[in-house]
């Protein structure tokens, strides 16, 4: 057996469909060739591998998971189609309206605001005072 | 009760005859989105969208190819979908990688020491390999043998699926087979050197 026939029949022998005489045939050939033994050997653990992630089941509460979407989905279409018109308008509209009204009532009120009596005022003495005509203290400390 | 008669009540408005529908396909969706995506948390949010859109679209269903066939075409056309989505966005990806790269990664491996750590390295190793080689195919190819290696499909029913002959189908699974081995065979020597 060549290694060419040797890989056709890799599938029937891994799934054990190979007749006996096939089966030695591959095998006295496995036995031989190093690249079809580890091209078997690597067949068979892609085998196991996909075999066991055939294995993985599911989420139990999958169907329930499928049927609360479906349903909130179409209690979302009901609600949606019961609005009216009119009112799907009207909504955006009273709200911009009441955002505009509580921007204008803010500023009115900040505009009306005048201290009262808290603020300290400065002597208007103080207000005279030429502070770049004091005499530094760097004269004094150089002495 | 036929797939037929459910999906007429269904769309005279009888919600509760899709959870029938959903128990008797969820598992081969389920299994034909692992066979594409390997990993258990991902297959699940898959299949419940799938379903999603199935229940959404199954007024355009008009019963000219069995339930199970369209269902599969949905399940693989949304699988293809998730899968370039993802190779889109390899830095989502590598997060991913990052924060939770064995999340929702239950196999039951037939080992009888499946709990020697050295075990599970290797076995996590060969997983990898394999989820590597499968998803370098060419999406046809891929198709071809998750079908037929997953779902335990026929060449005939493969084809049906597809859209195509059931020579072209033996074709696409010779050619897959071959190019996993060659890719496995490749990540093997990488490993050795």
């Amino acid at each position: 057996m060549n290694c060419q026939l040797c890989q056709k029949e890799s599938d029937a022998y891994h799934s054990g469909n190979l007749s006996e005489g096939l089966r030695m045939q591959v095998e006295m050939h496995l036995e031989h060739c190093r690249d079809c033994s580890e091209s078997f050997q690597l067949w068979a653990i892609a085998d196991v591998v996909m075999e066991a992630e055939k294995a993985v089941k599911s989420n139990p509460f999958l169907v329930t998971r499928i049927m609360a979407g479906i349903e909130e989905m179409e209690h979302e279409g009901a609600t949606r189609l019961r609005i009216p018109a009119y009112q799907k308008v009207l909504k955006p509209i009273l709200i911009s309206a009441s955002l505009a009204a509580a921007i204008f009532i803010g500023v009115f009120v900040g505009s009306t605001y005048l201290p009262t009596g808290t603020v300290q005022r400065i002597p208007v003495e103080l207000s005279y005072m030429n502070d770049a005509a004091l005499e530094s203290v760097d004269l004094y400390s150089q002495l | 009760m036929t797939d037929q008669e459910i999906i007429g009540q269904i769309l005279q408005g009888d919600l509760n005859r899709y959870k029938l529908l959903v128990e008797r396909y969820q598992s081969i969706v389920f299994r034909t989105c692992m066979g594409f995506l390997h990993n258990k948390e991902d297959a699940d949010d898959l299949t419940q969208d799938i379903f999603i859109q199935t229940y959404q679209t199954l007024s355009a269903y008009k019963g000219e190819a069995s339930f199970s066939t369209w269902i599969y075409r949905i399940t693989v056309n949304a699988s293809l979908n998730k899968l370039r989505k993802s190779s889109k966005n390899p830095f989502l990806q590598r997060l991913e990688n990052v924060f939770g790269s064995e999340k929702g990664k239950e196999y039951n491996f037939p080992v009888s020491d499946a709990e020697n750590p050295e075990t599970l390295i290797i076995q996590a190793e060969r997983n990898e390999w394999v989820e590597k080689a499968l998803n370098s195919l060419p999406e046809k190819q891929r198709t071809a043998i998750v079908l037929s290696k997953y779902d335990d499909l026929s060449q005939r029913e493969i084809a049906v699926i597809m859209e195509t002959t059931e020579g072209a189908v033996e074709a696409l699974i010779q050619r897959a087979k071959a190019n996993l081995r060659e890719k496995l065979s490749a990540l093997s020597k990488k490993k050795k050197n």
